[in-house]
């Protein structure tokens, strides 16, 4: 069963020439237990997802849907009392940046304690439960693989080494036992071993919590090895999805060909040395969005056709959005 | 002959406030040893903290070393003749957002190593900055944008046209695809490998990127709490690692991998 489901979610941002559509038409579904990435350069708008998913988005901005549901509940009905409490207990967000999403002024254990919600706690007094929130944080450490506890609550955020900084950020994350955890580039710039150790916690916690990931970022190593389902996104647009070995194996958009083929680590057969292959150009900013296809300034593939946009399309699980896929010959 | 680069015991002692450790903690670069051709590419690799950084800035010229010699084509590099320095080994850092000033154009950024550090007329170094523009896929009109019209792209494009304008032999840079996005992350590393067939420039340059690392370079320098525990051939680091922490390093890219 789909935890999330969101159909067509489209955002549009007020601009100075009118209404730019930052996202357009998104599909996305994360079942129970499933682990999704969500692939794509900056400013592809994953950020963007992820914020319209948590409800934190300036009020003057359009947001709709033809569904967007959290277990069958729509989330855009719901009053912000009640959207605020999936969020605090169901879903919770790991933003990338994780010293800029914690307050400088208090100690890890301060911040750590706040997260833990008192429904978890036994009835007592309030230092049996002060206690109890103690013990709950030191396990909550241990968890995500700090094992020096005592030092890590004693310190700032500023004091504490990048990766034990995520890692604590997941452990907030994980205090109130939510069902899904959504991660934004959570292991950006980190350095191999590092990001090893991380994507190693968050697939245990995936088998032995069930605990359903929305992994976002561009790391398609990372990704490729631990999802068990893609979605690409190019400049606000869903261009691909479905099950991981399907779109690795045999990706359909010229996007997601590009994407893979630009990890020199996918390709076996590459004489060292030779030049990547690699899109022309950059991703175009939302003031210079083109129409229909949005790739089509950039895609090797392109025709007349490609300024319209195209509807997606499905081969059992696998979704494209493309024209000209490139199961099929170019005219 | 002698090689381009030649590093020969080089250390670095200083002390680090650090936070973590409570107390400031002393930071000590061993003695590092090791050879550049012209042409040639060596990676730095290791965790944070090891002392990449710190070798990257004793190569340009940035700290002083404690210890120990640095040769160009076999010539001593002089301490105190930074100018040397500059024109013949570049450094293109982390972060061109933040080494770029915003408040001029492209052109004025590529124009003052320029002024600086050459006898060129005004003429011949307007000639200069947009032949490297052209050079690193850019055009003579970018000479009067300023920071924020670039994309990130572009951004690492003239910051590594800045590092090219005097002709260097080579270029060292710290991490200089890890804010890139995948499309423009290799663009840019095509960029500089053809910019190495053309004009013999030495590369060295720090990542995390395994996948990189290995189709890139020629040789490896592994770093660990500020001491090299492994150099070598890309192919022998990769095949044949010797120590426990090079191979923790490899079987760990080597592990995201398999599971595909
Ligand atoms: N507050 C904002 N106001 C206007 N545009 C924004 C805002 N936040 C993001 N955008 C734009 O929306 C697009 C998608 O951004 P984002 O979701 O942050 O991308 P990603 O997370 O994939 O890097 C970008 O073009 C970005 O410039
Ligand atoms: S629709 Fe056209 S422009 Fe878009 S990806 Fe397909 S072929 Fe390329
Ligand atoms: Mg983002």
């Amino acid at each position: 069963m789909a935890l999330l489901d969101i159909k067509n979610l489209t955002l549009e941002i007020d601009g100075t020439n009118g209404w730019i559509k930052a996202l357009d038409k998104i599909n996305l579904t994360i079942d129970s237990g499933e682990i999704r990435a969500l692939v794509g350069e900056s400013g592809s708008g994953k950020s963007l997802i992820v914020r319209a998913i948590s409800g934190a988005l300036p009020s003057n901005w359009r947001i709709t849907a033809d569904r967007m549901t959290w277990k069958n509940i729509d989330l855009l009905s719901m009053n912000d009392e009640e959207r605020r409490k999936i969020m605090r207990n169901e879903i919770a967000v790991v933003f990338q940046n994780p010293l800029k999403s914690l307050d400088p002024s208090a100690t890890l254990e301060e911040q750590l304690l706040e997260s833990i919600p008192g429904n978890l706690l036994d009835k007592g007094y309030f230092w049996q439960r002060a206690q109890q929130r103690r013990v709950i944080a030191a396990k909550l450490l241990h968890k995500v693989g700090i094992k020096d506890h005592k030092r890590c609550l004693k310190s700032y955020p500023h004091q504490v080494p990048d990766d034990i900084c995520q890692k604590f950020m997941i452990a907030t994350a994980l205090a109130p036992n939510p069902e899904l955890i959504i991660a934004d580039d959570p292991t950006r710039g980190m350095e191999i071993t590092t990001k090893a150790q991380i994507l190693r916690l968050l697939t245990r916690l995936n088998k032995t919590k069930d605990l359903s990931i929305l992994f976002v970022g561009h790391d398609l190593l990372a990704i490729s090895s631990m999802a068990t389902s893609m979605t690409v996104l190019y400049c606000g647009q869903t261009v691909e999805s479905g099950p991981m070995d399907k779109v690795r194996k045999r990706p359909l958009h010229p996007y997601t060909k590009a994407l893979l083929d630009s990890a020199p680590s996918f390709r076996k057969d590459l004489p060292p040395k030779s030049p990547l292959s690699s899109l022309e150009g950059t991703i175009p900013s939302l003031q210079h969005l083109p129409i229909g296809c949005r790739l089509g300034p950039r895609c090797p593939r392109a025709q007349k056709e490609c300024v319209k946009a195209p509807e997606p399309r499905r081969i059992h699980q696998h979704y494209y959005s493309c024209h000209f896929p490139l199961h099929r010959e170019k005219r | 002959m002698s090689p381009l680069l030649s590093v020969e015991d080089v250390s670095f002692t200083h002390i680090v406030e650090n936070g973590w450790f409570q107390r400031p903690r002393k930071f000590v670069l061993s003695p590092v040893t090791f050879e550049l051709n012209a042409g040639e590419t060596m990676a730095i690799i290791g965790e944070n903290g090891s002392g990449k950084s710190i070798l990257a800035k004793l190569l340009v010229g940035a700290e002083t070393p404690t210890s120990g010699a640095i040769y160009l084509n076999g010539q001593k590099l002089k301490y105190n003749n930074i100018k040397q320095r500059c024109l013949n080994i570049r450094m293109v850092f982390q972060h061109s957002n933040e080494s770029l000033n915003p408040g001029i154009t492209l052109g004025t950024i590529l124009d003052e190593p320029l002024k600086l550090n050459t006898q060129l007329s005004p003429e011949e170094r307007q000639e200069k900055v947009e032949q490297t523009l052209r050079l690193v896929g850019m055009l003579p009109e970018h000479q009067y944008f300023y920071r924020h019209m670039l994309s990130d792209g572009q951004k690492q494009r003239i910051a590594i046209a800045r590092a090219l304008i005097l002709n260097p032999q080579i270029i060292v840079a710290d991490e200089p695809f890890a804010a890139l996005d995948p499309s423009v992350r290799s663009q840019t590393v095509n960029l500089i490998m053809k910019l190495q067939r053309d004009l013999g420039l030495g590369f060295i340059f720090i990542s995390h990127n395994l996948g990189i690392v290995r189709h890139i370079s020629d040789r490896i320098l592994v770093m660990q709490e500020g001491n090299v525990v492994e150099s070598g051939k890309t192919d022998v680091i990769f095949n044949w690692p010797k120590s426990e922490y090079t191979e923790k390093l490899v079987q760990s890219h080597q592990a995201m991998l398999s599971k595909n």
